[in-house]
């Protein structure tokens, strides 16, 4: 039975509650159900950083054409209590639909709900008369969900089995889905047809749903690390998470450590004895890390840090997504020494750019940093399958114990033409060489002579004019020839592609640089880029426009070239009509 | 057979008298009595005096950073098992930047032999007070005298777990070597403290002071150091410093208890993972 309804191409469905009501779970189900009907998935959490109480919101969009970002307008909102309505309801669309269990509705006014439904579902009350347990409010709401957005029975079925048979068996099947059900007819009751927003009919495209954590643990695999260290943080852990479920099937190590000092500390013990190493943080534990960053760059020892930058500074909001890292990661530690830092804007990105990070920390012996965000770290995402074909591992100048054997003198930090020197691993025959944190000679023995450490300091850097042609060039999406540039990088690309769109349709011409590395500077490719603007936006979720401060410092910028930062620092995400709305506004 | 000469890489620069020449020369006499390989072996060393251990004794060396010897040598040692690690950190280093870490690789239990060289005063920055400055020793950083406790690395190690607790004297070099020796070769984190002392800036704790203030537990023929409760009545004691094995316990060690392979190194695994397992692990994400 096809429901009648408007053509529907692009919804968001909010849920939204108390944290501890299975706002996630209920969320993450509709994602999946979504994502196998074959349509693509988006989802965007707003949680605090604690377990229980507070209020918190999951919006699950989805679209017959690829997004990544979070919607301007709610079309479906789920409630658990009212309170919710009062922080989101002005956020929905023109025919939005509200289903809220509990009393409070009847004070909406008409003006108040303007052409929007408002539906009391008693959620909790049919959980506890039809299943003794409150904790069945889920599986009805998303049984109202299916009916409203007409969702495949046969697909929720297969993932509530998926779900709960192996680990709670075959009757709490049954029972969540007579839930489900239960949730669909009473919906029936009071939901209008034309209330309705039913999806059309696709098929499971084979795509995946996941999160860029889940993305950037899978690129560790595939490209080859062995060995993880870190300690636990939000919103990076799942990466760690994930690594520890699968590593032992690859020979890999999962460590967890004291504290970020140890972490990457053992993370460049592991390197330098020959695993590819890594370690994930954020916020703080990146600051605890400095140290230890600048002993990577001294020693040459490769290593990737993946940094999954959350609200600052301090412990500032664990959960929730900012930008605000660029400085420390670029600039960051003591002493000046190469770094890379890569900045994936997506999924697919976070999976090859971490494969490539190492690579590059191989390449070059110098510590690399992959730099996510909250913001894609941690929601869910489709795309399409990951393709091993395309992984390479690229070991860089480590030498083999036979190539060792043919030479004569080895020295570890021999100066080269391009400052990579050959690598020998402890444990090799006639390789010994001493790995100083204190400068150094070309045997890394401590050595404070001006002139070596003039050499020294020149061979260090001067991998990075290699690293620069080798590393990951930026994007440029849009219409070439427009004159209103934009440019951002990491989660702004999704919200950035949606504004161009969005401009597009006013009859305004505009183009986005994506930004895919932010150190070694791609400094030719930027110049080129504003040179061809009248206008430049610098798109970032932080306060003081670190990218912008970057690229202005790294460029000389013509003065006919206006350049303008579009900022948000609220501790969410860009929704795609703020940048739009400012680049009209202001162009 | 190794020689002292094969771990003999030049000759040392300490000031005439101090203790690290005997620790130097008691590395060199363990390392030959247990017949390691210097390219099998990394000496991992901390910020201080005896830092400068890399630059004069031969092996895989690493000079890392101030108090972070422990989680750098434990990864070299997770990574490649096969290895003889071992890592030396001075009073400071290892009792006060670094002790969270060494309180961590005591409950791990990694296979690492630590290193202690403790001169009860920071001797590379000119004669700070440091974590086992006694109780009122003046220095130029407490003119007034310190009014901190001293910590007691034993003690510490004891109750969080250690396997292998021991303590040496520089001047002794002989029942120092024992001392590695038997370090290196217990499987576990092994700790041993080398009472060290510095000619120049420690006019207090001197070898003559310390030959008066020690007792040898080896002398106690009722003493067991599998014994947790007379290493506990040894060390609350306070008449005299115990030195030798203060005790010793066998528990399974991190790497056995975590590596895939025991005792394979994670390193020169082919990297490349196999389509079809890809493929399942996907799966998850379907």
């Amino acid at each position: 039975m096809k429901k009648k309804g408007r053509q529907i191409t692009d919804i968001s469905v909010m849920i939204a509650g108390i944290a501890g009501d299975g706002v996630l779970f209920t969320g993450n189900i509709l994602a999946k159900i979504l994502k196998r009907q074959g349509w693509w998935v988006s989802t965007y959490k707003d949680f605090p950083s604690n377990i229980r109480g507070e209020p918190t919101n999951y919006t699950i969009r989805t679209s017959l054409n690829r997004i990544q970002s979070r919607s301007d307008e709610i079309d479906v909102f789920l409630a658990f209590d009212c309170g919710a309505i009062i922080d989101h309801a002005d956020r929905m669309a023109g025919k939005g639909l509200l289903l809220c269990d509990g009393v409070g509705l009847s004070r909406y006014t008409p003006a108040q709900k303007k052409n929007r439904t408002y539906h009391t579902f008693p959620l909790r009350k049919l959980a506890r008369d039809n299943f003794k347990s409150e904790i069945y409010k889920n599986m009805i709401a998303l049984g109202a969900l299916a009916y409203i957005l007409d969702l495949d029975f046969q697909v929720i079925e297969k993932l509530i089995s998926e779900a709960f048979l192996k680990k709670k068996g075959k009757e709490v099947v049954e029972r969540n889905i007579r839930a489900i059900r239960l949730g669909c007819q009473q919906a029936e009751k009071i939901v209008q047809p034309e209330e309705l927003h039913p999806l059309a009919e696709r098929k499971d495209a084979g795509r995946l749903l996941l999160s860029g954590n889940e993305a950037v643990a899978l690129g560790a695999l595939a490209g080859g690390c062995r060995f993880f260290a870190a300690y636990p943080i939000c919103p990076a852990t799942e990466i760690w998470q994930w690594l520890a479920k699968y590593f032992p099937d690859y020979n890999g190590l999962v460590v967890q450590t004291e504290d970020e000092l140890a972490a990457l500390n053992m993370a460049l013990g592991a390197s330098y004895a020959g695993a590819r190493a890594m370690t994930s943080t954020s916020g703080p534990g990146g600051s605890l890390m400095m140290e230890a960053f600048g002993l990577a760059g001294m020693t040459e020892i490769p290593v990737v840090v993946v940094h999954v930058q959350r609200v600052g500074p301090s412990t500032g909001i664990p959960t929730k997504t900012e930008q605000s890292d660029l400085n420390q990661w670029v600039f960051g530690s003591h002493g000046d020494f190469p770094r890379i830092v890569l900045s994936p804007g997506t999924i697919e990105e976070c999976f090859d750019f971490t494969v490539r990070a190492f690579n590059l920390a191989e390449k070059y012996q110098c510590p690399v940093v992959l730099l996510t965000e909250q913001e894609f770290g941690q929601n869910l995402f489709t795309v399409k399958r990951f393709d091993l074909d395309k992984v390479e591992i690229d070991r860089g100048k480590l030498l083999s114990q036979e190539e060792l054997d043919r030479m004569k003198d080895y020295r570890r930090y021999e100066f080269t033409t391009d400052g990579i020197s050959p690598r020998a691993l402890p444990g090799m025959k006639n390789g010994l060489h001493m790995v100083e944190s204190n400068e150094h000679d070309i045997r890394g023995y401590r050595d404070e002579d001006p002139e070596n450490r003039s050499r020294m300091m020149r061979k260090r850097m001067k991998k990075l004019l290699s690293a620069a042609k080798d590393s990951i060039p930026p994007k440029v999406w849009g219409e070439r020839e427009a004159k209103t540039g934009i440019i951002g990088f990491g989660s702004t690309f999704g919200p950035i592609q949606e504004a161009l769109a969005q401009l597009k349709e006013k009859g305004i011409g505009a183009k986005y640089l994506q930004m895919r590395t932010l150190w070694p500077f791609p400094a030719k490719k930027v110049g080129e880029f504003i040179s061809s603007c009248d206008a430049v936006y610098i798109v970032e979720n932080n306060y003081s426009g670190q990218l912008s401060r970057l690229i202005q410092s790294q460029l000389r910028i013509p003065a006919r070239i206006q350049i303008k930062n579009i900022l948000n620092y609220s501790s969410l995400a860009f929704r795609p009509r703020e940048i739009s709305t400012e680049i009209q506004r202001t162009l | 057979m190794k020689r002292e000469k094969d771990f003999h890489l030049s000759e040392p620069t300490w000031c005439p008298g101090c203790g690290i020449y005997g620790i130097f020369a008691a590395l060199k006499m363990a390392a030959v009595k247990i017949d390691l390989d210097p390219e099998e072996m990394v000496v991992v060393t901390g910020i201080g005096c005896h830092g400068r251990l890399n630059n004069h004794f031969r092996a895989y060396g690493f000079h890392a950073l101030h108090g972070r010897t422990l989680p750098l040598a434990s990864g070299i040692k997770l990574s490649n098992p096969r290895l003889s690690v071992l890592s030396i950190s001075g009073d400071g280093d290892a009792y006060s930047i670094g002790v969270g870490h060494f309180v961590h690789a005591l409950r791990k239990n990694i296979d690492i032999t630590y290193l202690v060289v403790d001169n009860r005063i920071y001797a590379l920055t000119q004669g700070q007070t440091s974590p086992t400055s006694p109780l009122g020793y003046v220095s130029v950083s407490a003119p007034f005298g310190t009014k901190e406790l001293p910590l007691d690395g034993a003690k510490l190690a004891l109750a969080s777990g250690g396997t292998f607790i021991a303590r040496g004297f520089s001047a002794q070099p002989k029942k120092l070597a024992a001392l590695i020796e038997k370090g290196i070769k217990h499987k576990g984190f092994s700790f041993i403290e080398v009472l060290s002392p510095c000619v120049t800036h420690n006019k207090i704790i001197t070898a003559q002071w310390l030959k008066e203030h020690i007792s040898h537990l080896d002398e106690d023929h009722s003493y067991d150091p599998r014994s947790k409760k007379q290493a506990w009545e040894k060390l609350i004691k306070e008449e005299k410093i115990p030195v030798g094995l203060i005790y010793v316990d066998e528990r399974a060690t991190y790497g056995e208890l975590v590596l895939p392979e025991k005792d394979q190194p994670l390193v020169g695994n082919d990297l490349g993972i196999d389509e079809q397992r890809f493929e399942r692990v996907l799966e998850e994400f379907q």
